[in-house]
């Protein structure tokens, strides 16, 4: 009986060892976990110590509180050490948890089950983000959490909707240069944070965390940001392009300035006197000219004599008539002003005016120029003022330009105070023998109102001037003050003086016959005619002396001087 | 004609009367105090489900069953919970660890508290149990006497996530959205 029971148990033990040689050949595994996120179920095992190519694991699965392990064959891989049952724990969020264990298996080898130490349940799921999207906006930087969106997440378990409420984040800024990280939590999937421009570059990155769970949570992938200063900005842009234009247009105007300024300047094509308006400003010095252009009565002129056509008249700049060759040298040019046809007559034809618009390039004088072309050019002759002779005492306000030839003596006046200038020269002369009357300066014929109702007065106060010069001059000055007031009043009439010296009083009577010879034509108002030689500007004959003696004379030559062209005078017509 | 609209008024009151109870029950005890339990219990979940050998058997997954309890047998089921685990689980547990046992005084305390508010809470309204509600907790307790009784113990503090979680979605207060 004892001798059955001792083979017995001796078989019982045999059997017994041999189930455990078959289960614990292979060792165990030493540990089985599940290592998840949101619906990624991995469960992992750890390798026997010895393992052959042909080792493999099973994986078996459960529920927490059943009793019935389910066998997962997908798990069934040679040398494998994790499997994921992710379709195999949809529920886990809305169940107990779940068991899983796991054996080794290698020819039919099989190991002891391991089973996990813990419920699987939705504690033991790590909370992750799916990304975070970050902008940058002037000096903020707006951030959007993207919860993880698995594809095998079953409909009404995503995220938001696993975890309802208390959701937060924890968002880490982290600066580079300093290593220095900031972490700020924020409750919404959509935050920003205030970052100043000198920041440079940083990183961020995001973690989320449910306030009511105590899940293991993973920080997202960092994401790095570099601010600058933003300097092209759109205000700043907006400025440089507004101050570009302005810059712009200031050079376009300065160049047209420049481009304007060196253009040589033209002379006004007419110059038309009209009747001055009110509101123009008068002249002062002779607020009662008359600045209208008469049209010389052509049949009354004579044929100016080669003297007095080649006499200079040059143009100025005042505003009164300026007799030139060219004008002279013309039949058109040659013009008389008789005193009454004068009042009665307009302004210049335009032939007139174009001659003496070309003869008058550089004057600027407002009125008729008539003028040596030499003159028109800069290769014209230097003017210069005579000696003793400044524009300064005279009220007049047109320059005085007297052209000073050389050899010639040179015009001496005494006293310019006066409003006017009487310098009645004619054209120089090129041949010394011939007498060549020239006159220095303009004259300008404008102050004749006063003398208006009294020529001789006038005669008397234009001799006074003429102290020095030729009685046969003041002889011609006498006959054109004589003469009927012409109508016009049109400036100055500029002459070239050649030097003339005052001939002395003695000589006086033959230069008077001198005068009468010569004077076959109408006498330019200059009176070119005259013959220099004789002319003598003393300064101190007495006027009334001449103006006595010089009345006789003229007299006789009352029809002649009546013919005389009022070339070298113009008178003005008050 | 009158009693039917009558009788209707009634139902619709007494309707009206048990959702506020139920509201107002699941204000009693808030989120907060729960989740300090959850994050005690995190601390030594590890440890006690580690020794848990008989993962076979569940003592509280019945209360997978009371998913479906009406909204009135919450309170009844929660207050009888509450009542087990102080006078049973809590004093039936032996843990030499020190820093388990802690652990486990904390969530007993805790529980406490929120047990003095579910009574004050009870005072202002009924909280009557119902068959279902007093079967589901005698299940309960079979379930805890089967075993031993520190395996028992050690199982059911194991079950408190189970017992949290389902505190907290019939207590939940609702979302300020």
């Amino acid at each position: 009986m004892l001798s059955r029971l001792l083979l017995l148990l001796t078989a019982l033990a045999s059997l017994s060892q041999g189930s455990r040689a078959h289960g614990t050949e292979l060792p165990s595994p030493f540990s089985v976990w599940f290592e998840a996120r949101f619906f990624e179920h991995i469960l992992r095992w750890t390798h026997i110590p010895v393992q052959s190519e042909s080792t493999y694991y099973e994986v078996a699965l459960k529920k927490y509180g059943n009793t019935t392990w389910k066998d997962i064959h997908s798990c069934r891989k040679v040398q494998a050490s994790s499997c994921d049952l992710t379709k195999f724990t949809l529920d886990l969020y809305r169940s107990r948890g779940y068991l899983a264990r796991v054996r080794a298996v290698d020819n039919n080898k099989y190991s002891n089950w391991t089973v996990t130490e813990t419920r699987f349940t939705v504690d033991e799921v790590i909370l992750t983000v799916g990304s975070v999207t970050l902008e940058v906006t002037h000096d903020r930087v707006f951030g959007t959490i993207h919860p993880p969106r698995p594809q095998i997440v079953p409909a009404g378990d995503e995220y938001e909707q696993i975890f309802e409420n208390f959701r937060k984040y924890m968002v880490s800024i982290r600066k580079i240069q300093e290593e220095k990280n900031t972490t700020m939590t924020v409750e919404q999937e959509n935050f920003s944070l205030k970052v100043p421009r000198e920041m440079g570059e940083f990183c961020i990155k995001v973690k989320p965390l449910v306030e009511t769970r105590s899940n293991r949570a993973e920080w997202s992938e960092e994401q790095c940001l570099h601010l600058t200063e933003q300097y092209f900005t759109l205000t700043n842009l907006s400025i440089l392009f507004t101050s570009i234009l302005i810059l712009c247009g200031a050079l376009v105007c300065l160049a047209l300035q420049h481009y304007i300024r060196r253009r040589p300047r033209k002379l006004p094509a007419v110059l038309v006197f009209e009747k001055p308006h009110d509101f123009l400003p008068v002249n002062p010095v002779c607020p009662e000219t008359l600045n209208t252009v008469h049209i010389l009565d052509l049949e009354a002129f004579r044929k100016v004599s080669p003297e007095l056509r080649d006499s200079v008249l040059h143009g100025s700049t005042d505003s009164g008539f300026g007799s030139g060759k060219p004008s002279l040298q013309t039949e058109e040019s040659q013009f008389l002003l008789p005193g009454s046809h004068l009042q009665a007559q307009g302004t210049l034809g335009k032939e007139e005016l174009l001659e003496l618009r070309d003869s008058c390039g550089d004057n600027t004088d407002s009125g008729i120029c008539l003028q040596e072309p030499s003159l028109h050019s800069s290769m014209g002759p230097a003017w210069k003022q005579p000696f003793g002779f400044t524009s300064q005492g005279q009220e007049d306000n047109d320059i005085n330009l007297i052209q000073s030839s050389p050899g010639q003596p040179k015009n001496t006046q005494s006293d310019s105070a006066l409003d006017h200038v009487h310098i009645l020269e004619p054209g120089v002369s090129e041949e010394k023998d011939q007498v060549t009357v020239t006159s220095q300066g303009y004259q300008k014929q404008t102050q004749w109102k006063e003398g208006a109702a009294d020529p001789a007065g006038h005669v008397d106060k234009e001799l006074s001037l003429t102290d020095d010069f030729d009685p046969k001059l003041r002889v011609c000055l006498q006959a054109e003050l004589t003469w009927p007031p012409p109508a016009l009043a049109k400036g100055y009439l500029k002459q070239e003086s050649q030097g003339v010296t005052p001939a002395p009083a003695g000589t006086q009577s033959k230069q008077w016959s001198q005068l009468t010879e010569e004077w076959s034509l109408l006498g330019v108002v200059s009176c070119d005619d005259l013959s220099t030689e004789g002319w003598n500007f003393a300064p101190k004959l007495a006027p009334l002396d001449y103006g006595a003696a010089p009345g006789g004379l003229l007299d006789s030559f009352d029809s002649n001087l009546a013919t005389l062209p009022l070339i070298s005078s113009l008178q003005v017509e008050e | 004609m009158k009693t039917p609209c009558i009788s209707h008024w009634l139902l619709g009151m007494a309707l009206i009367l048990c959702s506020v109870h139920t509201r107002s029950l699941r204000r009693c005890l808030s989120s907060v105090d729960v989740h300090h339990i959850e994050q005690s219990f995190w601390g030594i979940r590890r440890a006690l489900q580690t020794k848990d050998t008989f993962k076979n058997i569940t003592i509280l997954s019945s209360l997978k069953n009371l998913d479906s309890i009406k909204p009135v047998d919450v309170c009844c089921v929660t207050r009888h919970l509450l009542t087990f685990y102080r006078d049973r689980v809590f004093k039936d547990h032996q843990e030499t660890s020190h820093k388990v046992m802690r652990e486990i005084s904390k969530i007993a305390n805790l529980f406490l508290q929120m047990q003095n508010t579910l009574e004050q809470c009870q005072e202002k309204l009924q909280c009557g149990c119902s068959q279902e509600a007093t079967n589901a907790t005698r299940i309960v307790q079979d379930n805890y006497n089967q075993l031993e009784v520190s395996s028992a113990a050690l199982k059911s503090l194991g079950e408190l996530d189970i017992f949290l979680a389902w505190i907290g979605k019939n207590h939940r207060e609702t979302s300020a959205a």
